[in-house]
């Protein structure tokens, strides 16, 4: 898998010249996304190596909830290639802490193992307890507590030990 | 009137609750499974929401999930669609109980019209004229006594299918004795549920349906019939409206019975009475089914009514759009074909990426679609892509448009049932009318291939 920065920026310029707002690329096995403005930061996959591009016309504003890619559970981060992301299995409304009042059950650099409680995800008033299917290291927290989430969406950046 | 609506189902159906959503300045909340990120029905909704990987188990059948979306994404209702949970009263109850009106019939009405057996039994009480046929049976001994009642040929069913599953043909006693058995086997494997019941069997009939709206407070509207003939292993592939077969007084008659029924029963919103019409005339109730169906736009057609539209306004309170006493004329014919991803020929599925897409228009021509050029259709959910509807002043009018409408079609990348429908709709026994829930076999049947 390799990421050919200049076709990216390439598609960046083309996208910005022509006021496409989504691109979506696929090619056998890859897509890319992307999409512009509304302070949303460019979530790119993977690089396409061949395919028709498909321009999309530009979206009509969507204040709400961006539509999420269909990217595999656990994607590589471009800085760290043993990072991994922890994924929400359930929809509903994420918490950091068992209470208003507790402390958060896991933070930046903790060391977690197979089974450590990691969040709670809420949802008709069912407190989730979402544990850890690895062991490793909480490198970022990366939704907001009491933020709502979706299946499939990153709540932690790890790494695996 | 609801202010927020989320959409509990995918493809075209999802795309037509929004679009009655947007007619009425309501939100639309669309749910979908990863499979489906990039569907239509997510990129038209106002807000989507990611439930669960592919498989629909766990994404569109999955309740907690989709209760959670309603939770988080502020909305106060939930239109099933058909298929997935629509009929499922506990659902239904589930939704009631959190607060959120769900869109279609009470809990009660899909608990009493649901289930085949008991559905009959309400019928038969109501007046509506039903096959000769029998309750749940006790065993083989007791299914022999009964078919020699009812006369051979008989069809034994369970009473918790549908979808065509479950039904064995039988033509004489000692067969009955020994295929019993086995269809209980098959009853409790498909559908948790070994109950099994006896009808006179009909060889050619004809499947009509009759379209039913109503407002749960007394208002109760028949909107003529459907006929859903072409058929191949019981799933509909075209339909129309009305019915070359069903005469004014057919329809008055049947259609005041039915009218009783659903206010005397206390029936909300819509739902669909499916019939048999035998070669003498005669109209039999099969089952009703309790939500919006597939082919409801070809009464749309006919009678100017929007039911997506009218479904809305009942769960939100505001009752029946459609003038009081006043019956619906029908103006016109419809046609519908369900344009699916499979091979024309095998009818073997077909998804992939659609390369290209040009969907037909012009005067009379409606296209109800989940699709768009540069998605993929996933593998996991039925075939249906879009549906296919016109309009004409006369049935010879709709047919010419359909197939007009049917040779404009582009659907690049994957195969489709298109030219199956062409072949349908030049076909003669079509054209003069002449249906029976066979043709389809005998369209086959005298192919060269």
């Amino acid at each position: 898998m390799e990421i050919d920065i200049k076709q990216i920026r390439e598609l960046m310029k083309a996208m910005k010249q022509l006021g496409v707002n989504e691109l979506e690329l696929e090619g056998n096995e890859q897509r890319i996304f992307m999409r512009r403005g509304q302070g949303v930061p460019m979530g790119p996959t993977t690089v396409v190596q061949t395919g028709p591009a498909s321009v999309m016309p530009p979206a009509a504003p969507t204040p709400a909830v961006a539509i999420t890619p269909a990217a595999v559970p656990k994607t590589e981060a471009k800085d760290d290639p043993k990072a991994t992301f922890i994924t929400s299995p359930f929809v509903g409304t994420f918490y950091t802490a068992p209470s208003p009042d507790s402390a958060p059950f896991v933070s930046v650099g903790d060391t977690i193992a197979v089974g450590s409680v990691l969040c709670i995800v809420e949802a008709m008033k069912l407190m989730n307890e979402i544990e850890s299917e690895i062991s490793g290291k909480i490198l970022e927290i990366l939704v907001e507590n009491g933020k709502a989430v979706e299946y499939g969406d990153n709540l932690f950046k790890v790494t695996k030990s | 009137m609801l202010r927020k609506v989320l959409i509990a189902n995918r493809g075209e159906i999802a795309v037509r609750v929004i679009r009655a959503c947007r007619e009425l300045g309501i939100e639309a909340v669309a749910v979908h499974s990863e499979a489906d990120a990039n569907a239509l029905h997510v990129r038209l909704a106002d807000r989507a929401v990611c439930i669960g990987p592919a498989p629909s188990a766990e994404s569109y059948l999955n309740v907690p999930a989709i209760i959670a979306a309603a939770e988080i994404s502020g909305a106060d209702s939930i239109h099933p669609g058909y298929g997935f949970l629509s009929e499922n009263a506990e659902f239904a109850d589930i939704c009631g109980q959190c607060g959120l009106s769900f869109i279609g019939p009470t809990p009660s009405n899909m608990k009493q019209w649901g289930e085949k057996v008991p559905a009959r039994a309400l019928a038969r009480s109501l007046g509506i004229p039903l096959l000769p046929g029998t309750k749940v049976l006790s065993g083989p001994d007791h299914a022999v006594r009964e078919a020699e009642k009812i006369g051979y040929p008989v069809i034994l069913k369970a009473s918790a299918g549908g979808g065509g599953r479950g039904m064995k043909i039988v033509r004489d006693s000692a067969t009955l004795h020994r295929v019993f058995p086995q269809a209980q086997a098959e009853a409790v494997a498909g559908f948790k549920n070994g109950d099994l019941y006896l009808e006179r069997f009909v060889e050619e009939p004809r499947h009509i349906e009759f379209q039913i709206i109503a407002d749960g407070d007394g208002d109760a509207r028949v909107l003529g019939e459907r006929e859903c003939s072409i058929q191949r292993r019981h799933q509909k592939l075209l339909e129309e409206a009305p019915s070359v077969a069903v005469t004014q007084e057919m329809r008055a008659d049947v259609g005041a019975t039915i009218k009783r029924a659903m206010k005397e029963s206390g029936y909300t919103s819509a739902g669909t009475l499916e019939f048999l019409l035998d070669e003498r005339g005669h109209l039999y109730f099969m089952e009703m089914n309790t939500r919006i169906q597939v082919e409801h736009p070809v009464t749309e057609e006919v009678t100017g009514v929007d039911l997506v539209v009218e479904q809305i306004r009942i769960a939100g309170g505001e009752g029946l759009s459609i003038p009081a006493d006043r019956e619906i004329p029908t103006r016109g014919h419809s046609i519908e074909c369900r344009i699916n991803a499979e091979d024309p020929e095998t009818f073997a599925p077909w998804p992939g990426l659609i390369t290209e897409f040009h969907p037909p228009g012009g005067a009379g021509v409606r296209v109800d679609g989940g699709v768009y050029g540069g998605w993929r259709v996933p593998s996991h959910y039925d075939s249906l892509l879009l549906k296919l509807i016109t309009h004409g002043a006369s049935r010879p009018e709709a047919i010419a448009k359909m197939e007009r409408a049917l040779r404009e079609t582009l659907i690049g990348g994957i195969r489709t049932n298109v030219p199956l429908h062409l072949e349908i709709i030049r076909n003669e026994d079509f054209r003069s009318g002449r249906l029976s829930t066979k043709f389809l076999e005998r369209l086959r049947g005298s192919r060269a291939a």
